[in-house]
This record gives structure tokens, sequence and C-alpha cells, in this order.
């Protein structure tokens, strides 16, 4: 891939263009509109990559993330596709260069980079149309690409794309390649099947786990079994394994004995007794109660940031008609991605000074591997090759490191090639948890159904300061997302934000702080809704309606037309009731309307889910359906059932078996409306998630008086096979 | 030395009998369409066929397997042409895609069993774990195989 490199210095960002055997690379060094990481590039090899085109007219675009489910891989390639003018069934996706690859996070993985992948097709086929035009001597305006093809108009000779790629790859890359309207789009806006299917439905998608390298060892990890422990001595080799890998809070137990494999190693850690561990001397306060007591007593007193602060509240309560306080509680939640971590570690050579590392992972960060990887071998980037492959979900757990640091360390302690598994267990106990959250919110109504004065506190842990960051006023923006700036008319509002210094590991769950202040705040809504006598849909039209907010007007819009399709004007079948919920995360917002029923104690039947979602712009509105989809079922699990609790520094849930979440039984029929507003695209991996618990949370609280402030729903759920 | 017959080929294994049927198609056969999702026999991410019924792997034995004839998601079709999975392809079913094998395992043993299967059939037999939740697909899928595509 590196033998010729035709560089140009292009007037709007640097591109490189590489000659491949028998065909050619499309290649940009650096992405517009990129985030920060992706500032960071040139990459390692000094290309990013995104067109390949074969001499066997393969066309095949390479797309970075790491696919989740999400769409990624979809979603950019109709991109390139588009503007390519090639056929959507001819084009197979590849997972980019970690080295060029991004952080899959904050819903961006599509909207950030379609300018990209748009101009780098757009690109390609210039040049491609230049090819055939100086093939033939004419002019470029005699040629047209059609589907793979440049075809002479005058002479009606036609020219592959594999047959005009070695002359392509000689020319010039345009600066500024004409990009076609979105009115005359082929592919974007249609429901293109998915690249990435065909393999998921065969056996043959191979996922971080699915990893096979040849001579590899297995190997699980077994983490200290109290929070903050650590390991004390390392233990003998027991029966059935062949080494102990010490790893500061854990030991790597690894196998190259004939048919190893890793239930056995999970046998065979059974002989390990706990003397092994540390304890850590605060261990019993490492208790549910006691960090439930401390969030208590931190929404009374400590010193708050305010993350958001317009007119004077304290006055406006002192003459508001009515006033409601209201708490809400949320607990921590583990990802309980369907794929446990793992890392698959070859080093080269296998003993004494590495030369080269190469790593199989199921990650959201490529690049975080890559630096990873160079910082524990000491090797640099170029020596490093991470092979990014499907995820079995992600939700934010993936992008972490952990994992991926400790298979280095064990492949290297060793000298062979180590597969390392989580174990179900481990996956559960050591996971990075949605922060648990107390918030209190005060409502002061006015007469006629107004709020003249919202102040919202909210009380968690800080994934940002967690992770060394010094917080500025406003604190920890993801802990106050979804609770500041919203887009409804309040006459004051202050939103303030209390550290709470548990130290129980929190990270990126979907959606973040906007599954959690979406609850409390649309279950708020709803009960001041109830406090001023009206309708909750009719409350929040009032609110938006009348409101300057920028997000006022579409969010109007989004509101009713999940009311319209959820029939909240109509008669509600008996039994049942309907709660409604709008929040916007990322830029996108979206409206639930769910339906339920609840004929037993301790459980309710969500009969029916109408979802409305405005995103801008839908790349693939299928996929938009899937995503709202399937945030939904995420959110329900989480707010029917969804509780990790801790005693002496143990997680109580250590399996699925504690960890109930929805299945085809309890599956409500999902109708999803997708809004192209025009606006600004933005992304729907995660918000589909938060308005679900406040939809249910209201429609519970109408069916059956009982007003659910605390989540789960129905704590201590169990789930059989 | 075990001898197990899956997806029509015979294979020796040796490997203590008390080792789930999941982790020596996984980790010794390299079988790899077989996922691990809980270990404990509750989230069938794990189903295979044995003598034609949908069975999770992590809780069945390679002895109890011995002489039986197990199919794995690699072994459902030749070709991935299984009614289950075109209709999976036409509903665009999968998200991450990991539960599927298991879910089109279990349902292609439902639809042997009830080619014509009712909602309520559908609900009892699918008890497979979706975090993505694709459930909804997923039967539309079901229904679709079960109509003829």
């Amino acid at each position: 891939m590196s033998e010729s490199t035709i560089s140009k210095a292009g007037t709007i960002d640097r591109r490189e263009f590489l000659k491949v055997t028998g065909g050619f690379l499309l290649a940009f060094t650096l992405e517009e509109g990129g985030n920060r990481a992706m500032a960071q590039a040139p990459t390692a090899a000094g290309v990013t990559a995104f067109i390949r085109i074969g001499a066997d007219e393969t066309i095949t675009i390479l797309v970075g993330g790491g696919e989740m489910g999400q769409g990624i891989f979809t979603g950019l390639s109709m991109a390139a596709a588009e503007e390519l003018m090639v056929k959507w069934e001819k084009v197979k996706v590849e997972p980019l260069t970690a080295a060029s690859s991004w952080l899959s996070a904050g819903s961006g993985g599509i909207r950030s980079r379609l300018p990209t992948f748009l101009k780098a097709g757009a690109a390609a086929r210039e040049m491609l149309v230049s090819a055939a035009a100086q093939t033939w001597g004419v002019a470029t305006s005699a040629c047209q690409a059609i589907d793979g093809t440049v075809k002479n108009t005058a002479t009606n000779e036609v020219l592959t794309y594999g047959q005009l790629a070695p002359l392509a790859a000689t020319l010039p890359v345009p600066a500024a390649p004409v990009l076609t309207p979105a009115s005359a789009y082929r592919i974007i806006g249609t429901a293109a099947a998915r690249p990435d299917i065909p393999a998921k439905v065969n056996g043959s998608a191979k996922y971080g786990l699915d990893a096979v390298v040849p001579g590899m060892a297995f190997a699980i990890i077994k983490h200290a079994p109290t929070m903050g422990g650590t390991l004390k001595t390392t233990p003998s080799v027991p029966p059935g394994a062949s080494a102990v890998v010490p790893l500061d809070n854990a030991y790597a137990l690894v196998s190259w004995l004939p048919g190893a494999n890793t239930w056995a190693l999970m046998e065979a850690a059974k002989e390990i007794g706990s003397s092994i561990w540390n304890t850590p001397a605060n261990a019993a306060l490492l208790d549910s109660t006691v960090f439930q007591n401390q969030a208590m007593q931190l929404l009374g007193r400590g010193a708050p940031y305010i993350a958001e602060k317009v007119g004077d509240v304290d006055a406006a309560f002192a003459t508001a008609a009515q006033v409601i306080e209201r708490t809400y509680t949320l607990p921590y939640l583990p990802h309980a991605c369907m794929e446990v971590l793992n890392c698959t570690v070859r080093m080269t050579p296998p003993t004494g000074t590495p030369t080269a590392c190469e790593i199989w992972a199921p990650t959201q960060a490529p690049n975080s591997v890559l630096a990873t990887a160079s910082t524990v071998t000491g090797l640099p980037k170029t020596a490093i090759t991470v092979y990014p492959m499907f995820m079995g979900g992600g939700l934010g757990r993936k992008f972490e490191q952990d994992y991926i640091t400790q298979a280095i360390r064990t492949a290297m302690a060793v000298g062979r090639p180590v597969k390392l598994t989580w174990p179900r267990a481990e996956d559960m106990t050591r996971d990075q948890y949605r922060p648990m959250a107390v918030s209190r919110i005060r409502i002061g109504l006015d007469a006629v159904g107004g709020i003249t004065a919202w102040s919202n506190r909210t009380v968690s842990p800080s994934i940002q300061s967690q992770r060394g960051r010094v917080l500025g006023a406003t604190g920890d923006s993801n802990a106050t997302e979804g609770g500041r700036a919203l887009p409804y008319k309040f006459g004051s509002r202050l939103v303030d934000y209390v550290v709470h210094p548990s130290p129980i590991p929190v990270g990126y769950w979907r959606s973040v702080g906007y599954s959690i202040n979406g609850f409390a705040v649309e279950s708020a809504i709803d009960e001041a809704a109830l406090a001023a006598g009206v309708d909750p849909l009719t409350f929040r039209q009032q609110l938006l309606s009348t409101s300057t907010d920028p997000l006022a007007a579409r969010t109007l819009a989004v509101l009713s037309a999940a009311a319209t399709l959820g029939g909240w004007s109509t008669a509600v079948p008996a039994g049942r009731a309907r709660g409604i919920a709008v929040v916007q995360a990322f830029g996108t917002i979206v409206a639930e309307v769910a339906e339920i029923s609840a004929p037993v104690a301790g459980d309710f039947i969500l009969h029916k889910v109408a979802c409305a979602v405005d995103c801008g712009t839908a790349v693939n509105p299928n996929s938009v359906e899937a995503q709202m989809q399937g945030g939904i079922f995420h959110g329900l699990s989480a707010a029917k059932w969804g509780e990790l609790k801790w005693t002496a520094g143990q997680s109580n849930v250590k399996n699925f078996n504690k960890y109930r979440m929805t299945r085809m039984k309890e599956a409500p029929v999902i109708t999803v409306q997708v809004i192209n507003s025009g606006a600004a695209m933005s992304g729907c991996g995660e918000p589909g998630v938060p308005p679900i618990a406040p939809a249910i949370a209201n429609a519970y609280a109408k069916l059956t008086g009982n007003r659910i402030r605390n989540l789960p729903f129905f704590p201590g759920a169990t789930m059989g096979g | 030395m075990t001898t197990l017959n899956i997806n029509g080929q015979s294979y020796q294994v040796d490997v203590p009998l008390d080792t789930p049927l999941l982790w020596v198609l996984r980790d010794i056969l390299f079988l790899t369409g077989t996922k691990y999702g809980c270990g404990i026999a509750v989230c069938w991410a794990c189903t295979v066929h044995v003598n034609g019924k949908a069975e999770k792997s992590c809780d069945y034995t390679v002895g109890a397997a011995a002489g039986k004839t197990i199919t794995t998601i690699e072994g459902l079709s030749p070709d991935g042409t299984h009614p289950l999975q075109k209709a999976w392809i036409a509903e665009q079913a999968p998200q991450c895609g990991y539960c599927q094998s298991g879910m089109i395992m279990q349902a292609a043993a439902l639809l042997l069993e009830k080619p014509h299967p009712s909602d309520g059939d559908i609900n009892g037999a699918m008890k497979n774990v979706c975090v993505c939740g694709t459930y909804q697909r997923v039967k539309a899928a079901i229904k679709r195989a079960a109509n003829g595509g």
C-alpha cells in the first residue's frame, strides 16, 4: 500500500493519494469537522484512506470509530458511495486503520464525518472521470459517472472504475470537488441495507471475542472481589492452568495446555483462595445505603457548581401561586454488553524486546488502543497494529482501556499470543458504571399553568473529576446535561450540581447524563402539570410555544408528532394509561408516548411506544428507527429493573440472572416517525434512551396514582432462562 | 477422546466430559458463531441445535453431546440462505448482531416444531436476551420466514 505516494498540498486540506496494486486508494490526511482527537492526525502512516477501488471493480469504503450496531459502517459508506456514483449493493465496508480512526462517542459518528466521506467520494469520482476524459481525448464535461463506470456521452463508450483506476491514480486530487445537491441523492435518505448484516446471520461476523491467532494461549481475568482491593500475593498456578500474571488489582490466569479453553480456566480459578487479596480499609463504607445517605445529605448542603442561572429564582418562588418540590433517585447501572470485555494480543518476537505488537479488540476507540499499546509496550505507534473487531455492544464501556492494558501485559509476561476474556462476573462487577444520582426539583407555578421558577439540584459522582479533570465553575457537564438548557419557558431558573465523592468508578453509559436528568426533569414537568390541573401534553405545549429557546419550536413539533402518533387525544383502552416525555440529547430531539397497563402488582405491561425523532436529516431512516427502538428497550429495561447495589465493596449483581432485561415476551410495539426538519444533522445512537423512563413513570402515575420517583420501578428483579 | 458430530462433520476432542459444548465449539474447534453471553444458562446467546432441538451450549456438556447431531449457526444452511437468514436480512434485524446467532437458532428450532407460530408461540420460545432491542424486527423476520419469505 505504500509503494508510491503522490502528495498534494490542497487549499482546503492536505490530501494524499496512493496507488495500490491493481487499483487505487484515495486518502485524506486531515479530516474536516473532526473532533480534537482527529486534529491530532496525520497518522502513523501519514495517510487516512477512505476508498479503495480494486481492478476487479470492488468498491471498499474504510470506516473508523468502530461498529457496535449503531450503523456507522452504513451511514458513512452511504455518503462516500453517493458521491462516488456506485451502486450501493456493490459497496463493501472495512474498518479504517486505527491510526486514522476516532472515538465513537456522543452520538457523533455519522454527523461529524459525513462531510469528509462525501468529499472523499466526490474527489475519487472526479479523478475517475478525468482519467476517462484523458483516455478518450475528450473534455470531462463529455463524460458521466454512472454506477461504477464512466460513459462517453457522445459515443456511449464505457470504461469501468476498475479499468480507470490505474490512470486515475496518477492524476491530481481535486481541491474542491463538486458535491451532489441533496435533491439528487440516490442513496442518502433511503433505507439502504446494512452491509454488516449478512455476516451477522451466518456466524461469520468476527467480534473481538472471536479473534483467533495461531498458537494463542487463553486467559481470563480475575479482579479483587472488593472494589479498591489489590493483589497481595501472586497465587501459585492451579491445576488446569499454565501461568498466573499479577496485574495490580487483578491476576490473569493463562493456559496453553492441550485442550486449553476459557471455561477450563474459570474452573481452575476456583482453586485459588481469597487470601491473596488486600481488602481496602474503607470497604464497609462502600455500601449502597451509605451512598444514598451521603447523597441525601449533600442535597441539603455542599458547595454546588452553578450549571445554569437565569433570573432570580428565590424571588420568583416567593411570589409563586404554588410551589412543588420533588426528589428523584437513580441507581448505579452496569453496561452489560452482550459481548464481555476481551482483547487478543500478539507480540513479535513473543519474548524479549518486542519490535511489533498486534491487537484484536472490540473497541469504540481504536486510536486510544494504539496509544495505550504504545505506552504499555514502549513501542512507537508505527510498530503497533490494531484490528478493530465488531463489538457485541459497546454502550460506552468499550472505549475504556483497562482490558486492553491487561491483555498486553499478559501477552508480554507469558511470551506468547494471548486472548484475554473477562468472565461475565468480572464484566458486571468491574464496570465503570452509570453514576447513581439524586435530583431535587422545585417548581414555582403561576395561576395559569406557567412556570415562574425552576430549580434543580443534582448530586452525583463526577465522571470527569474521577478521570482527573479539574471542574470549572459550571461543574461536570456530563452530570447536568439534560438538566440544563431546557427548551421550556421558565420565568427564572437555577440548575446546580454537587459532586458526590463516591469511589465507585463511573463512566459513560449510553446517553450519559441525559438518561439521568431526563427522567427527573420530565417526571417533574408532569407533576407540575398535574399540580396545575393541565393535561401534560398541553402543559408542555404551552411552555414550548411561549418559549424563546432556539430549540423550542422543533421540540414542540416533535412532541406534537409523537402525541399524534401515539393517539394522545383518542380514548385510552380500558385499564391502560399513556404518558409522554420529550428530551433533547446530542442535538437530537426525541419524544415518546408510552401506553401501559398494570394488571398485577409488581409489574406493568408496556404495550406500545410512539416515538418521534428530529435529527435534522436522517442519512438512513431505517437505521434511525432501529436506534430509537434499541434506545427504548435499553431505557425500558433500566427503568423497570436496572439496579446494581454495593455491600462492603462488592456488587450484588454478578450475572444476568440478577440483572433482568426485557425479552421478546415483554417487548412493546414501537412506532417511529422520523422528522427531517432540515436542521443541522445530529446523532441517533443514544437519544432514544432518555424519554422512555419518564414517559412510563408518567403513564404509571396516571394509571395507578403511584408516582415512581426512585428507579428502578421494581427492584430485586431476577431473570431465569 | 470424544467424537462430536457437528454440522455434518465428525470431530475428535480431548477434553473432560463435563466441559460445556460452548467452549469446545469456540475455543477448540474455532466455530465462533456460537456466542458466550452469561455462561449460566440465562441469555441463550449460545443456542445450538442438538438433535434438532434448541439447547444452551453453555449448559450442555460434551459428554451429553457425544453421539448426537449438533448444528451451529455455521451449519444452519450451506450458503446462508435458510429462510430465517433471508428474512433476517430482509427485516434488517441485527444491530450489534452478537445475540443473533442464538436468536436464529432458537427461531429455527421453533419453526421445525411449529411452522406457523402464533405471537404467543414466538414470545414463549424466544427467550434470548438482546440488549440492542431487536425483538420487534426479529418477530417480523420469524413471521416472514414462516410465511414463505
